[in-house]
């Protein structure tokens, strides 16, 4: 439209174009907006943003490290100790041997009884027997070892197939 | 992830916002030239057009600029706040001066702030022309620069400018009409 009506003026102003075309701001308003940037992202970062990768892995490490060694700290002795007061069982030939105390504990009982009772097979479970739909309702025939004062010391099945 | 020449000026921004000087630079440096030129021809003065540039640039680093990437290009925001700034720059001396008649006032008295007869460039017919700019009347100086040496199209300028594309196009028409007549008298005096 208006470039047609002074045609004079096309190359004055391709003469400006080009003598302007490398004239850029000075040097000085890029390092003095660079500082400011530098200081404004320092404030403007809060101190989480401000750890690069290697800071934070070696923080999450901290905190595993912190959090492991509390939760051994914090189990039941007898779980710390290595699960080694657990019931013991042992399944041969068809029957199945249930301590129901520690070993040393059996051991030193100076006067163990004898009981023959019957028990469903189905209370076995918790103890590691195995239990089919089939066999569920059955009972189980066991002789269980009593201390002197009557307390439970082990258990023995018979036939648990 | 490195910076390239055709790294997008949204993803240097979203870069800028996380704390990415390198990205800040880029963006300084790409577009730093067209707004240092456009000031550079707008007050006629090289001290005022860097303190335009880095004002608007601040304000992006700030956040106080709130860059709207629907709205517009980032340059195209840029020449909008050099032009407020350089409105804001001006008004002490325009409440002082009066009042223009209406959008015929073409030529303006030289600004004495700007210094707009201070030589910028060392050619001197190129330099004859910013002179003759320098002296338009500044709403013909911003239609002139930007479509003449940035090659905005009309409605990106009525936009910089907040006028209607009509506006723009007279604005256009009397700026072209007044820079060349400057020229010709300025010819004329020579000979």
């Amino acid at each position: 439209m208006h470039d047609d009506d002074f045609p004079e003026l096309e190359p004055r102003l391709a003469q400006l174009r080009n003598a302007l075309a490398q004239v850029d701001a000075p040097r000085c308003v890029e390092k003095e907006l660079m500082q400011a940037f530098a200081s404004q992202s320092a404030r403007a970062r809060p101190w989480y943003r401000r750890l690069g990768l290697l800071e934070w892995s070696a923080a999450v490490a901290c905190v595993l490290v912190c959090v492991a060694v509390v939760g051994l700290l914090s189990l039941p002795p007898r779980l710390a100790d290595g699960f080694d007061d657990s019931p013991l069982v042992r399944i041969d030939s068809g029957g199945a041997f249930i301590a129901l105390d520690s070993v040393e504990r059996i051991e030193a009982e100076p006067a163990p009884r004898l009981v023959e009772t019957e028990v469903p097979r189905t209370m076995l479970a918790a103890l590691g027997l195995p239990v089919t739909p089939e066999n569920a309702g059955d009972a189980v025939r066991a002789e269980m070892l009593v201390g002197a004062a009557g307390e439970p010391l082990a258990l023995r099945l018979t036939s648990i197939d | 992830m490195t910076i390239t020449p055709t790294t997008s000026d949204d993803e240097l921004l979203r870069r800028m916002r996380s704390a990415d000087a390198q990205a800040f630079a880029a963006l300084y440096r790409r577009h730093q030239g067209p707004v240092y030129r456009f000031a550079l021809l707008r007050c006629g003065s090289g001290d005022t057009a860097a303190d335009v540039v880095q004002e608007a640039f601040m304000g992006l680093l700030t956040g106080r600029l709130a860059f709207d990437p629907l709205r517009g290009s980032l340059s195209n925001f840029l020449f909008g706040v050099a032009r407020l700034l350089i409105l804001k720059h001006e008004e002490p001396r325009r409440r002082e001066s009066p009042l223009p008649d209406s959008d015929e006032d073409e030529l303006e008295p030289a600004l004495e702030e700007a210094c707009p007869l201070t030589r910028v460039l060392a050619n001197e017919s190129a330099e004859e022309v910013r002179r003759a700019l320098a002296r338009l009347a500044p709403h013909y100086r911003d239609a002139l620069i930007l479509y003449e040496m940035h090659g905005l199209s009309y409605l990106e300028i009525a936009t910089i400018c907040a006028v209607d594309i009509g506006t723009v196009r007279s604005r256009l028409a009397r700026g072209r009409a007044a820079l060349a007549k400057a020229l010709r008298l300025h010819a004329l005096d020579a000979t």
